[in-house]
């Protein structure tokens, strides 16, 4: 089985070394930036001038590119086309497909719209592929965050393998009793019912299992928690997040004045 | 001095009609090792979660009687402070898994971090508790990648590091092959020699005669027998039941009608006896 079912890289580098709380602060001043700031270009120049040379300096670029091919890129390209040639409301056409026009306004409607998608999930993927969940959840829980929810989002993140290797062992059952998987699309959406029921019911009881051995580890203790790992937090850290609010606060500033 | 003591213990989940615990009376002193046995249905599991405080915190329902471990009554405690006092394991390891964390070192001090032991504190008994129960080696391991008998082992672990005074196990090696059958017994063996008050559920009847002070057989909800495990694991009432029993008590009752066996000698529970008795 999968060893490693986070993101997570770890590397030695500065942007490794950084409280999670900041990286947090940081990827949300760039999405701010990048979303609220003026000027058409500015989710693809924070993307290209600070999230790639970031990359770099935690060591993450080929990790990162791999996430854009696979996940960001295909995503953006299909959202841009679609946006494209949907969205009415153009003057200027381009050219046209059938019922179909595509005109200049809209093609760079969906591109600002596109790039500043592709900045926030770029932003969560460089900050997932640099910071260990469990260092992440610890601060944030050390900062005031519900421990109950940090339980939430971590097991989540841990439980869909499972969820999926189970899936695969449930249809492989059914399949051996001659459930149809194979054939037509109506047919396998019919055999879904067969296979969604047994993995719904069969997590409901897990789930309740779980919550039996959480509570026998003292989950819902009144006590203080404590974290194993020490997160640490340096003056440095400090710093930057004063920066990076200064940063919105000018962004945002810039946006009011400008308007 | 009796560290486990329930006095008429009834109990019936919510939205059932019949009690699965009727009228309970136990007491297990202070290091004492006690094996439940009891056919499917026979209320062992219940038995358990009484112990450990989820009957009926958890589970709700309707629990008449008192429920006392360490001197405190669990109507009394709210189950976030009994934990501290039992410890519980049962038997699907997988789902004993926090899911919470990516290592097994990190899933051990789990119950450590919730219950506000100091950092400095928690290394130490985390690599002890490892040590006890031979998983050093798994430490950078991620949980979900062990064998079933590991993964038991670490539940067992992750409950011990928090050092209870009771030690509950529902059924902790029905899911093992014999290898981690032995490799969970040998750790629920070190605990009992190093004093640990201990409370087993286990088919495996074998093992209870080797380990066990005492073995409690329940039926429907009742006790049934309660002794000396030769007594009542070779007892003819047992059978009668539907209780599993041992293979070597059934050749020997066997070959005692066939003459085979000495009337006067006890049944055997495990394979030594039986050798033994077969030699005479």
């Amino acid at each position: 089985m999968n060893d490693r079912l986070s993101f997570y890289r770890k590397k030695n580098s500065l942007i490794h070394r950084l409280n999670p709380f900041t990286k947090l602060a940081l990827i949300f001043t760039l999405i701010v930036i990048g979303i609220f700031g003026t000027g058409y270009w500015t989710a693809s120049i924070v993307v290209c001038l600070v999230l790639i040379p970031l990359t770099f300096i935690s060591k993450l670029f080929w990790e990162y590119l791999w996430v854009v091919l696979r996940l960001i890129l295909p995503t953006a390209t299909f959202m841009f086309v679609m946006q494209s040639i949907f969205i009415p409301g153009g003057i200027t056409e381009i050219f046209h497909i059938g019922p179909f026009s595509v005109e200049l306004e809209t093609v760079q409607r969906s591109f600002l719209i596109v790039s500043r998608l592709f900045l926030v999930i770029s932003a969560f993927a460089f900050l997932l592929l640099s910071t260990h969940p469990s260092e992440l959840m610890s601060d944030l829980t050390r900062r005031g965050l519900a421990p109950q929810f940090a339980y939430v989002i971590i097991s989540t993140l841990q439980i869909l393998p499972q969820m999926q290797a189970k899936a695969q062992t449930i249809i492989a059952a059914q399949r051996s009793r001659g459930l149809d998987t194979q054939s037509s699309f109506i047919r396998r959406v019919g055999s879904l019912v067969p296979l969604v029921g047994p993995l719904v019911f069969g997590s409901l009881v897990e789930v309740e299992e779980r919550a039996i051995a959480i509570e026998a580890r003292g989950f819902t203790s009144t006590h203080v928690k404590t974290s194993l790992h020490d997160v640490p937090d340096s003056n440095f850290d400090k710093i930057i997040r004063w920066v990076l609010v200064a940063l919105v606060l000018i962004a945002l500033a810039l946006k009011i004045w400008l308007s | 001095m009796a560290i486990i003591n329930l006095q008429n213990v009834t109990y019936k989940y919510p939205l059932t009609d019949s009690p699965v615990l009727h009228n309970i009376n136990l007491q297990v002193n202070e290091g004492e090792f006690v094996a439940v046995i009891g056919p499917n249905g026979a209320g062992k599991s219940t038995l358990c979660y009484t112990i450990a405080g989820f009957v009926p915190h958890f589970f709700k329902g309707e629990l008449t009687g008192t429920v006392e471990v360490a001197g405190s009554e669990s109507s009394n405690s709210s189950l976030h402070e009994w934990v501290l006092n039992v410890g519980l394991a049962f038997q699907n390891p997988f789902n004993q898994i926090s899911g919470a964390k990516y290592t097994v070192f990190e899933e051990i001090a789990f119950g450590l971090e919730n219950t506000g032991v100091p950092r400095e504190e928690m290394k130490p008994r985390v690599e002890a508790a490892m040590k006890l129960t031979d998983i050093s080696d798994l430490a950078d391991r991620s949980p979900y990648s062990l064998s079933g008998g590991q993964q038991q082992r670490v539940a067992l672990t992750s409950i011990l590091v928090m050092q209870p005074k009771v030690l509950v196990l529902d059924e902790p090696t029905s899911q093992m092959d014999p290898i981690g059958t032995r490799e969970v017994f040998s750790v629920i063996r070190t605990m009992a020699e190093q004093g640990m008050t201990v409370v087993l559920v286990e088919h495996k009847v074998e093992w209870i005669a080797k380990f066990a002070d005492r073995v409690i057989a329940l039926y429907e909800g009742q006790i049934l027998l309660e002794g000396k495990p030769q007594a009542v694991l070779t007892s003819d009432l047992l059978m009668d039941k539907g209780f599993g029993i041992s293979r070597y008590t059934s050749t020997a009752r066997e070959a005692r009608n066939q003459g085979l066996w000495q009337n006067d000698r006890p049944l055997p529970v495990t394979l030594d006896e039986a050798v033994e008795g077969f030699r005479k």
